[in-house]
């Protein structure tokens, strides 16, 4: 039997650890907020680029035939961009988008196809290394709080890959924000961009109405500079890089929302130990009295 | 002489960062700086990176830091939607500069017509823009 002072070590390291863990749910509830505010926050923008979209989609007559619209005649090369965290600590969090990004890269190897890498946070990167499947480019550093900034370059680097002819298709795989405490792994196709995709969800009549606000302003008057197909030509990678922002941005949310939900587990059964423990502790307390009684009884026949 | 005044609205992706009645606007489009007054005629236009100017009255002038991105003007409302627009004390010239080298090494490395060259043709022009922004204040 483990003696009273093993028995109280181990209560104090427990309870150091639940102190953390208890720290760190805390530190995630409040960046998870922060992470939801931010998804809020890009709606208006999304919402208004889609609007302008469809304006200049409706005065040009047709969507101009661009290079990330169009789909490669043969698909030999699919980059698939991994999107999870920094660092651990998250529950299946990381692991889970793995996991789903290498069983697609083995139905690619199925279908003959050749699978690029690439990832963002410098776990899925690092896990894709040690099975072997070094990412082409790793975008690490910016998981607890992703800028527009970092999806722009990511956004850049994958347009550049499919304009250039480095791949022929463009797969994400993150985690879905749903709440909380649900995260959902998500596969979506980036490109070759489906050209309704970019103005979807916006009602032409909500339009008329926003463009011709004043009524002596007819959509006719207005005035384009550049012409409308050039400014769609610009919106197009524009949606792009909001489709990766969004991303990044639930991710984000996803991984405090996890590493919230596994703390507090990590704190709860840190609480359960401890209670364990304790009552071993006074289990062998009371043995130990026990153990001095007898002694002292033994003691007292002996003399007697 | 005081301006008539109309609502101006800065929205990026990280938020609304400006939503006030100013006298005049003053930014640059593809085709040259452009000022918008009240009461302008609709436009759609693209926008190019350099110093956005609000003229809330002559005197008081805001100025930004501002990214490509696109304006509409219609129904005395301007809309400005942004990748980026920051006060000039929120740059910081050493992270600028090294985004400006980067970019130059990259345009240094693509190859001719490519889209990689046109990438970091319009980094270049957007670091560029700012760090002279940063510098000046």
């Amino acid at each position: 039997m483990a003696s009273q002072r093993d028995v109280r070590n181990r209560i104090a390291s427990v309870k150091n650890i639940q102190t953390i863990t208890r720290a760190m749910e805390m530190v995630a509830a409040a960046r998870l907020r922060r992470a939801e505010q931010r998804i809020e926050a890009l709606r208006p923008y999304a919402h208004s680029l889609r609007k302008l979209a469809r304006q200049a989609a409706e005065a040009a007559g047709s969507v101009p035939s661009l290079p990330i619209l169009t789909p490669h005649e043969s698909v030999a090369r699919v980059g698939v961009l991994v999107v999870a965290g920094d660092r651990g600590l998250a529950g299946a969090f990381n692991s889970q988008i793995v996991r789903a990004a290498v069983a697609a890269s083995r139905e690619h190897d199925a279908e003959g196809l050749q699978t690029l890498f690439f990832a963002s946070g410098r776990r899925p990167a690092s896990s894709l290394a040690f099975r072997g499947l070094e990412p082409v480019t790793s975008f690490t550093g910016f998981s607890d709080r992703p800028s527009f900034a970092d999806a722009r370059d990511i956004a850049d680097r994958l347009m550049t890959a499919y304009v250039d002819g480095e791949v022929d298709r463009v797969d994400i795989f993150y985690n879905g924000y749903i709440s909380p405490i649900s995260q959902v792994v998500r596969r979506e196709r980036l490109l070759p961009v489906h050209e309704a995709a970019v103005i979807a969800g916006v009602e032409p009549s909500t339009l008329v109405e926003q463009t011709t606000g004043e009524p002596e302003g007819p959509r006719a008057l207005v005035e384009y500079e550049p012409g409308p197909t050039e400014i769609l030509a610009q919106l197009v990678p524009d949606y792009v890089e909001i489709s990766i922002f969004r991303a990044l941005l639930e991710s984000t949310a996803s991984e405090h929302g996890a590493r919230m939900t596994a703390m507090r587990n990590a704190s709860e059964n840190a609480g359960t130990l401890i209670e364990d423990l304790t009552l071993e502790m006074n289990r062998a307390r009371q043995a130990a009295i026990t153990q001095e009684i007898m002694e002292v009884v033994a003691g007292a026949e002996g003399v007697s | 002489m005081a301006h008539a005044k109309f609502q101006v609205e800065i929205v990026t992706p990280e938020g609304e960062v400006f939503n006030e009645e100013v006298e005049m606007v003053s930014t640059r489009t593809s085709l040259g700086v452009i000022g918008i007054l009240a009461n302008h005629a609709p436009v759609l236009a693209r926008l190019e990176p350099t110093e956005l100017r609000l003229y809330r009255s002559e005197t008081e002038i805001v100025r930004l830091a501002q990214s490509e991105g696109y304006l509409r003007v219609g129904g005395n409302h301007a809309m400005l939607l942004v990748e980026d627009a920051r006060r000039p004390d929120q740059l910081d010239v050493a992270t600028l500069r090294e985004r400006l080298a980067d970019a130059e090494r990259e345009l240094h490395d693509a190859g001719e017509d490519t889209e990689r060259r046109r990438v970091a043709t319009q980094d270049q022009k957007r670091w560029r823009t700012f760090l002279r922004i940063a510098e000046a204040q």
